[in-house]
């Protein structure tokens, strides 16, 4: 067996940019993060592409550009989790000596696709009765609410959090003004208690990783872990709301194989497509018990200079949410914290990081796929 | 009709007819009279809203056709503020928890965040959805 390691990371600026092609996103973010590498692109053995929205074919698109004859490819959809599937797949492959160095490419442009909110899929029980992602999100947040006494004002202090760590990520959609709570709350309603400001914007982008085994560099971040769990039943005989119980799964796999506790992790980058969704998330990976996930923004312990900073990027809210070029960018995240090069970003304990994507939308289950990773500095 | 979306612009995701793409197999929970269709597990008496599944999916054993209640209990409910597919805000959706039955998501007849255990009862159909009204003369203990 070998040790993985993340030898490079590079994205591409995120936001709305339907002039560019979907191609050079990609070639955007696989530039730098060969670079980063310091590789040779005839190094890369094998390619695995996380999108959603392809289009399809869209790993041999990229591929034109790239000039590697002939090395296995495939791609991976696990909606928003897609980005983190393809890395993990890299990982493993690494890990059983499969692959010597793979390039792990997430992207997608929502802004060709879609003039808002994602269309909801005809062919699902419950995207065909136009439940959109936002309002699935606003039942999961309306059950909590009510179950734990969470208040609006817990809820929105999540938004005005990122909103602020966004300001500082030059390659973020949203980053020219952090709202207030009261700013958060009175922005128009999506879905009740959703305000727009609690809503992840979709954007276009890409990030680029690049997976190999142990090689000596010291800028290389080990890979303690990552486990990638599918969708289950989502079983209306138990407590859980709907998605909590596939992120614990994959976080009771990811501390496991690394050997660690929620209270080791110094930074962490988890899937804040909506407000609620960073609340339950930190619930599943153990930083809060069940209902007290929702105190931990107001509080500062997830702020940038608190205790366990959760998203110094801006996370999904601000960063923007091209579903498949998500989990890269929060893995190229963690890889500048971890190395101490997020410059305004960059959080003061930095030796141990973790990376949540939560995909989710099929009717009846508790997600379509989550990956939980968790990686150290050497 | 509405015609704004997918109109010339077919994406990757089937959107269905009602928003201009072509029509797909309708996946929603059938109503028949005073019974929402599905299957219900022989072995453990799971529920599924849903036929055509090859097992129980929660413990393998075999399924049969059911007729499930149209009351139940609300799980969760929301307001949605933005138009989606045929839909134009506001609109109520929950999920409904039916008595002895599955959680099935339900369009609200009158729009609003109940409380959670707010008894229901479907009362018909709109546009293909499940439609629920809360039951005024129960109350949930
Ligand atoms: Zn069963």
């Amino acid at each position: 067996m070998n040790q993985p390691m993340l030898w490079g990371v590079g994205t591409s600026d995120y936001g709305l940019q339907p002039e560019r092609r979907v191609e050079s996103l990609a070639w955007t973010a696989v530039a730098e993060a060969v670079r980063d590498a310091g590789i040779t692109p005839g190094q890369i053995d094998a390619i695995v592409v996380g999108s959603v929205f392809g289009p399809p074919g869209v790993a041999t698109r990229v591929q034109r550009g790239l000039g590697l004859p002939g090395v296995p490819m495939w791609t991976v959809e696990n909606a928003c989790a897609s980005g983190t599937s393809a890395y993990h797949e890299a990982v493993e492959a690494v890990r059983l000596g499969r692959f010597g160095c793979v390039l792990v490419l997430g992207v997608d442009q929502m802004s060709t696709l879609f003039s808002g909110a994602i269309v909801p899929e005809a062919t699902d029980p419950e995207g065909a009765a136009s439940l959109p992602l936002p309002g699935l999100y606003a039942l999961q947040a309306q059950r909590y609410v009510q179950e734990f006494g969470v208040t609006p004002e817990q809820l929105a202090a999540v938004a005005v959090k990122n909103k602020r760590n966004g300001l500082d990520n030059p390659r973020a959609q949203l980053r020219k003004k952090a709202p207030t709570v009261e700013e958060v709350l009175a922005s128009r309603m999506i879905a009740d208690p959703l305000t727009f400001l609690q809503c992840c914007p979709t954007s276009d982008g890409a990030g680029a990783l690049i997976v190999g085994p142990e090689r000596g560099n010291p800028d290389d971040l080990r890979i303690e872990a990552s486990a990638m769990v599918s969708g289950a039943l989502w079983d209306h005989r138990t407590d859980d709301v709907w998605g909590y119980a596939s992120v614990v799964r994959a976080a009771e796999q990811a501390y496991a194989q690394a050997g660690r506790t929620p209270g080791e992790i110094d930074v962490l980058e988890v899937h804040d497509a909506f407000t609620i969704g960073e609340i339950l998330t930190l619930e599943a990976l153990g930083l809060a018990p069940r209902g007290k996930g929702a105190e931990l923004a107001p509080s500062g312990h997830t702020a940038r200079d608190g205790a366990q900073p959760v998203n110094p990027s801006g996370g999904l809210l601000s960063r923007g949410h091209p579903l498949g070029g998500t989990g890269t960018a929060q893995i190229a995240e963690i890889a500048w914290q971890l190395r101490g090069r997020a410059e305004a970003r960059q959080v003061a304990r930095h030796r141990v990081g973790l990376v949540e994507t939560m995909g989710g939308g099929a009717a009846g289950m508790d997600g379509n796929a989550c990956v939980v990773t968790i990686l150290s500095v050497l | 009709m509405s015609t704004e979306l997918g109109v010339g612009r077919p994406t990757k995701r089937r959107p269905g007819a009602a928003v201009g793409g072509l029509p797909v197999a309708d996946p929603r929970p059938l109503l028949d009279g005073d019974a929402v269709l599905g299957v219900r597990c022989t072995a453990c008496r799971y529920p599924v809203a849903q036929d055509g599944v090859p097992w129980c999916p929660a413990c393998y054993g075999p399924v049969e056709p059911a007729r499930f209640a149209t009351t139940g209990a609300a799980w969760s409910s929301t307001v949605v503020a933005i138009p989606v597919g045929e839909r134009r805000p506001p609109f109520g959706l929950a999920y409904l928890d039916l008595d002895d039955g599955p959680r099935v998501l339900v369009h609200l007849a009158e729009p609003a965040v109940l409380p959670i255990g707010t008894r229901l009862r479907i009362t018909g159909t709109d546009l293909g959805d499940l439609v629920a009204a809360t039951i005024d003369d129960e109350v949930t203990p």
